[in-house]
């Protein structure tokens, strides 16, 4: 618990050099928020503002501060970059998942995905301690989501650009599909979640590039890919990038369609549905270009410690509060 | 029915008619996706495994066990022979259904198992258990680097790597799941 905690104090102070000495503006934004980006697949949480003389209002914690943040860069302030807590709400309590959790964002103003890259890699070996692991070391190795599929799952992704076929895959690698019809993405999940996530090497740290354009988020769309990545160390997901999406229109549909799956999903569910305000599609579309990094400092902190578990890292894990004692399988 | 994301380790589930027991299931959350749950599924009758990645709201057929305590009498190097504590029913599983529990379960101790219908799908051995070294390497003289270990073989013959000053006839404390040495145990 000493060692974890005197550990994630030099790590922040790291961080923030490695920032400072570029230029780049530390920014402290809202962790409560009137609204959210529509994101369908990630659960939030809400708590209510209440006070005598005012209406009562929903309000909701950020599963990231990218809102606000976005918002600044569109005001001028150029390169930021924040450390804070982000909230997800879900049934998942792993050992690589706590649903609230540390987040480094940092937003590279005239930067692509690409320079993205080089700006991690330079990050990654400002924070690595002396003599570290092969498997944290930069240069990064890369390797495009269709190259993995092939790879791993023999499925070539080109060919297989609607659920119908792509679920034929999926049960020609033995996966079974639930009666109920779902999404190109989902069906893209099982697979990928199957065959290749566990299996990409991990020799070195890799970024995942090129994500395909049915997996709906705010990354500018290139032909039927989106100029995203994610960065994998040792088989975990740390860090995720887009080149941001500046056109307004395609914003504007983004918030229309993603929240219209949102609405319908947790009308099933019964989960908190947030409120979104679509107006900022063109405050996002106000931002010169840029590209942001979003990343995990608890499962950071974890792989820079040679650990393959957040126990012990996070000084109280939600799951520690929850159970008495019986942590038996979290 | 159950929902994929309230299966634990030892949740037993029918797939495509066959009993499979969860040995060990990982939540994962796509950046952008959503919850799904990794599961890695072992058939106990042909020790057959399955990996299979559900939806955290799939729906999942699970089964009704019992538990039951039995005595692990011996194994003949094919079969595991434990006996039934209720009824005194003695019963063979191959021991491929059940890799490396040899080294971890101890002859004449009772373990809990699960069942369903007549097949044993699940034996449970405690997370912790305190073994008897029955050999021990001697400790390299001179070699006085901290942290430094030496294998030992316990009594069911599991090798445990534990710190050198670990001797022969001492107890120690496993951790099942890990196989990794965790203290001594002082008699």
């Amino acid at each position: 618990m000493k060692a974890a905690a005197k550990f994630r104090s030099i790590l922040y102070r790291n961080i923030r050099s490695f920032f400072d000495e570029r230029d780049y503006t530390e920014v402290d934004t809202p962790i409560l928020s009137t609204t959210l980006i529509p994101e369908s697949t990630i659960e939030n949480f809400s708590t209510r503002f209440q006070n005598p003389f005012l209406p009562s209002t929903e309000l909701y914690l950020v599963p990231s501060p990218e809102i606000f943040m976005k918002q600044l860069i569109a005001r001028g302030l150029g390169s930021v970059y924040q450390i804070g807590h982000c909230f997800r709400n879900s049934e998942q309590l792993g050992h690589i998942h706590n649903p609230e959790f540390s987040m480094l964002e940092y937003y590279t103003v005239g930067a692509d995905e690409e320079e993205s890259i080089r700006i991690t890699e330079e990050l990654f070996a400002s924070l690595l301690p002396k003599d570290s692991p092969k498997y944290l070391r930069p240069p990064f190795a890369r390797l495009s989501v269709a190259e993995a599929m092939q790879q791993y799952a023999g499925v070539d992704l080109d060919k297989h650009q609607k659920q119908a076929t792509l679920a034929q895959e999926a049960k020609r690698l033995g996966l079974t599909l639930p009666d109920e019809p779902e999404s190109w993405e989902e069906t893209f999940n099982r697979i990928f979640l199957t065959f290749v996530e566990p299996n990409l090497p991990q020799e070195s740290p890799l970024v995942l590039e090129r994500y395909p354009k049915q997996i709906e988020c705010l990354a500018q769309q290139d032909g039927a890919y989106r100029r995203r990545w994610e960065l994998y160390v040792k088989g975990v997901e740390v860090a995720n990038c887009y080149d941001e999406d500046r056109d307004q229109a395609t914003i504007q549909a983004y918030y229309r369609d993603e929240y219209a799956r949102l609405v319908q999903k947790r009308e099933e569910s019964g989960t908190v549905i947030p409120d979104v305000d679509p107006s900022l599609a063109s405050v996002f579309s106000a931002m010169p270009p840029c590209s942001g990094v979003a990343m995990g400092l608890d499962r950071l902190q974890m792989l820079l410690m040679g650990k393959s578990d957040l126990e012990g890292v996070i000084l109280f894990p939600l799951s520690g509060m929850l159970t008495s004692g019986n942590t038996r399988n979290l | 029915m159950i929902k994929a994301g309230q299966i634990d380790k030892g949740t037993a589930l029918l797939i495509k008619g066959q009993p499979f027991v969860c040995i060990d299931r990982e939540f994962v959350n796509p950046g952008k996706g959503s919850a799904f749950v990794r599961l890695k599924l072992k058939s106990p009758s042909t020790g057959q495994t399955l990996q299979e990645t559900m939806k955290s709201q799939d729906n999942a057929e699970d089964i009704t066990v019992v538990d039951r305590d039995c005595q692990y009498l011996y194994n003949d190097g094919e079969n595991f022979h434990l006996m039934l504590t209720d009824n005194f029913e003695q019963i063979e599983v191959p021991m491929g259904n059940f890799p490396d529990y040899q080294y971890l379960m101890k002859d004449g101790e009772t373990y809990r198992c699960t069942f369903w219908e007549a097949q044993l799908l699940e034996i449970q051995v405690p997370p912790k258990v305190v073994f008897f070294v029955a050999e021990a390497e001697e400790a390299v003289k001179g070699d006085t680097v901290q942290g430094a270990t030496k294998y030992v073989t316990t009594e069911t013959g599991l090798k445990v790597r534990v710190p050198i000053f670990i001797k022969q006839g001492e107890r120690i404390r496993v951790n099942t799941e890990t196989k990794e040495y965790l203290e001594r145990v002082n008699n």
